[in-house]
């Protein structure tokens, strides 16, 4: 800890671009000292850049920088250049802490929690201890010596989140730290913030996200929008404001019907693999031209529902019936290849993960991949790019994303490009796997219109897995609680 | 990468011709030939090690994710391999031939002892080797594309060939051959040195080995020129090549290149 009183970030005529696309440029930015400043933008405005750029984690190949940067009165940049090893040395001993979007990239997968804690806040154990009891109802001791994997994603997340926000630093970064979150520990998550974090210790503190009722729920000194290329200093947050709800107006039998499904897998244990279950007895139908929302705590089991659906676990029982078929029954286990009767479904059911950046072959131009993929669906006909760029036009997603590499895509115009790939298959089950967690509220009202467009043309099945208030509000026409239609059915 | 082609030059200048028979820094022509034919043969063990173990690498690593029993039954095999000393393995394979090294001509005994050392070093070398494959292909496949790529109706086994093709792999994979070929120099110099030391030109390998080479002009540091009659430069030189040469390949082993976003 340097215990600088002054600038402990300091940007001066500082600007990114990516090829030839400027992101920002920056005239002058140096938050107060002990201050708490959230920057709010759209999807792809370079908000988590802009973060990077400031923490020294921006990959110098890719982007260009220019102007100066100081960190606790290091020089981090100087015209452009990112400043040695050395100097990098000191502004970390200095005390800077990023907690990435995807917390779980912060731990190494080879050491065991308790290794990781001692590498990344050895000083904190019991603060990390008490912090996860507090506010998550986690008892360190049970995963201290459990590797990364041998965790569920929600647990390492909380994990994670504690431990580096418990990491000694005068300068806190955090980057859409909500995007994986569920409404249930986004609300302790919040509660947690505003009681440890913000306005305590004197720590400055630099935050980005899309998700405005996160913001609006904290103690946040300032707020700014990365807009135009520049930071604007904002009074009060933007209002909220989705699209209306589409009517319902599906009626008739469910099209996908899941019976007494359960869903196993093998664990890990002392005496080699023993089976687990993920869920038993589903009962739930899904009619098509509806909005079904998927709700609940992390680990419970709504991603592997879609994997069942899609056919890609094995240990599945009952029956999930498409059209008149089992999908069960026709294809009982997952062994890399799909026999012959199951093959047309693959182009009836699409699916957008939660991660879209793996949607695309990685070293491929999205146009390219698109071909590929249509290839395999479809090997008879030509892929429609007329189609694919009306899709684009509608949210907002200009035609030159077809002609980059997936790296250089940011996460939130990577969800939307896949959601157009997925609408442009025209699948008649849409399988969406926290679809607009990387998205803005405002490109996600113009998403959800293009997907209720889709179906109300289709009549296809759209299945949502979501956390977000924001989308049971304006999109979701019926939510089932996950754990509740396990016990009963819906 | 500059930096890596300067320090491994050694290898490819021993391949000049007639540079065997014009003696540098005024040592004897003898020993200048000893060292440029111990240099060539090391170039040709690193290569013919890298590309077979390559080889066998990419198609174990493949068939590893493809088929699970596949690669559970490898990874217990390379385990048990990992678990024994790569001299001992080195020694284990000359056993059965040491007769007929001693009994065949040089010319044909030194090609059969290449043969045997580069066997030898691609049994050692493949465990690492493997696991530099596996791993990341496995993380690519298991927690990355699978389940996007194969909800397109694309196979495992040609999801995994695509995956094999990009460009993080050909990264790991030229890591890995960085890897063998350190693993492979240190034990043909190792194995070359502790041979003449214990056994002097008796030994069983019958190809030239740096390491030999530097074992044999080891008392050149400490007696004078005028009692032993060999510069210090013979025992310095082959070690400051082999330096050389090592750290061109950490060079290339620890070029990982930033993650992009």
């Amino acid at each position: 800890m340097s215990g600088a009183k002054s600038d402990p970030i300091k940007l001066t005529n500082f600007s990114v671009r990516l090829g030839s696309r400027l992101l920002f440029d920056i005239d002058e930015f140096a938050p107060v000292n002990g201050s708490s400043t959230v920057i709010i933008g759209a999807t792809g405005s370079g908000k988590s850049v802009l973060l990077k750029a400031i923490s020294g984690l921006l990959p110098t190949d890719a982007f260009s920088v220019k102007g100066n940067m100081e960190l606790h009165g290091f020089p981090a940049y100087i015209d452009g250049k990112k400043a040695g090893f050395n100097t990098w040395k000191k502004i970390r001993r200095a005390g800077i802490t990023f907690v990435p979007a995807e917390t779980a990239q912060a731990v190494n997968p080879a050491l065991s929690i308790e290794q990781n804690l001692n590498v990344i806040a050895p000083e904190a154990r019991e603060l990390v201890e008490s912090r996860l009891n507090t506010y998550f109802s986690l008892d360190f001791k049970k995963y201290a010596s459990k590797y990364p994997d041998e965790v569920s994603g929600g647990e390492l997340q909380r994990i994670t989140l504690i431990i580096l926000l418990s990491h000694k630093s005068d300068v806190l970064f955090l980057d859409e730290p909500t995007v994986n979150l569920d409404r249930q520990l986004r609300k302790r998550f919040v509660e947690f913030l505003n009681a440890e974090i913000l306005g305590k210790d004197g720590r400055t503190i630099l935050m980005v996200s899309h998700d405005l009722d996160f913001v609006r729920s904290l103690n946040m000194d300032n707020i700014i929008a990365l807009e135009n290329s520049g930071l604007k200093p904002m009074g009060k947050l933007p209002e909220t404001e989705g699209m209306a709800k589409p009517k319902d107006e599906s009626e008739g039998e469910a099209g996908l019907v899941l019976k007494k499904v359960s869903q196993g897998y093998l664990q890990r244990s002392l005496f080699g693999e023993r089976r687990t279950m993920a869920f038993t007895d589903l009962n739930v139908n899904f009619r098509p031209g509806h909005i079904y929302g998927i709700t609940g705590p992390s680990g419970c089991g709504k991603t592997s529902m879609i994997r069942l659906i899609l056919r890609l676990l094995d240990h599945s029982t009952g029956t999930v019936m498409l059209n008149g078929q089992d999908l069960i029954a026709l294809k009982p286990t997952e062994r890399g290849h799909d026999p012959l009767p199951f093959k047309p479904f693959r182009k009836k059911i699409a699916i957008v993960q939660q991660d879209s950046r793996f949607s695309f072959f990685p070293d491929l131009k999205i146009s390219a991949s698109l071909k590929k993929i249509h290839q395999v669906l479809s090997p008879t006909t030509e892929f429609d790019f007329a189609a694919l760029k009306q899709l684009m036009d509608k949210i907002h997603l200009g035609d030159a994303i077809l002609e980059s590499y997936p790296k250089s895509l940011s996460s939130g115009e990577m969800k939307r490009m896949d959601i157009v790939r997925v609408l442009a298959s025209r699948p008649e089950v849409i399988l969406l796997d926290e679809p607009f967690a990387h998205i803005d509220f405002e490109t996600r009202t113009l998403v959800m219109k293009a997907i209720s467009e889709y179906l109300a043309e289709s009549n296809a099945i759209l299945i949502v897995v979501t956390h977000e208030d924001f989308d049971l509000k304006y999109f979701i026409q019926t939510d089932y609680d996950f754990p509740s239609i396990i016990a009963g059915s819906a | 990468m500059t930096a890596a082609i300067l320090l491994i030059s050694p290898m490819i200048a021993a391949w000049l011709p007639q540079l065997e028979k014009t003696p540098l820094f005024g040592l004897s022509i003898v020993y200048w030939a000893g060292l440029v034919k111990s240099f060539r043969q090391v170039s040709i063990t690193l290569l013919a090690t890298v590309a077979i173990t390559a080889i066998i690498t990419v198609v174990i690593g493949y068939f590893s994710i493809l088929w699970w029993f596949f690669g559970k039954t490898f990874r217990s095999i390379l385990d048990v391999i990992e678990s024994i000393p790569s001299i001992l393995i080195a020694l284990f394979c000359y056993a059965p031939v040491s007769v007929m090294l001693a009994k065949n001509p040089e010319s044909s005994s030194a090609i059969l002892s290449l043969m045997v050392f580069i066997f030898a070093a691609v049994i050692t070398s493949l465990p690492e080797a493997v696991r530099g494959i596996t791993l990341p292909l496995a993380e690519l496949y298991h927690r990355k594309y699978s389940v996007s790529f194969r909800a397109y109706g694309f196979t495992k086994a040609g999801i995994l060939l695509i995956l094999l093709n990009s460009k993080a792999m050909r990264d790991a994979l030229k890591r890995s051959c960085a890897a063998i070929l350190l693993k492979t120099l240190v034990l043909d110099c190792s194995f070359g040195f502790i041979i003449q030391i214990g056994m002097g030109s008796y030994g069983t390998p019958a190809h030239m080995s740096p390491g030999a080479l530097i074992a044999a002009n080891r008392d050149a540091i400490f007696t004078a020129i005028e009692r032993s009659g060999r510069s210090p430069i013979m025992f310095w030189l082959p070690s400051a090549l082999l330096v050389m040469i090592s750290l061109s390949l950490l060079i290339v082993l620890s070029n990982k290149k930033e993650a992009t976003v």
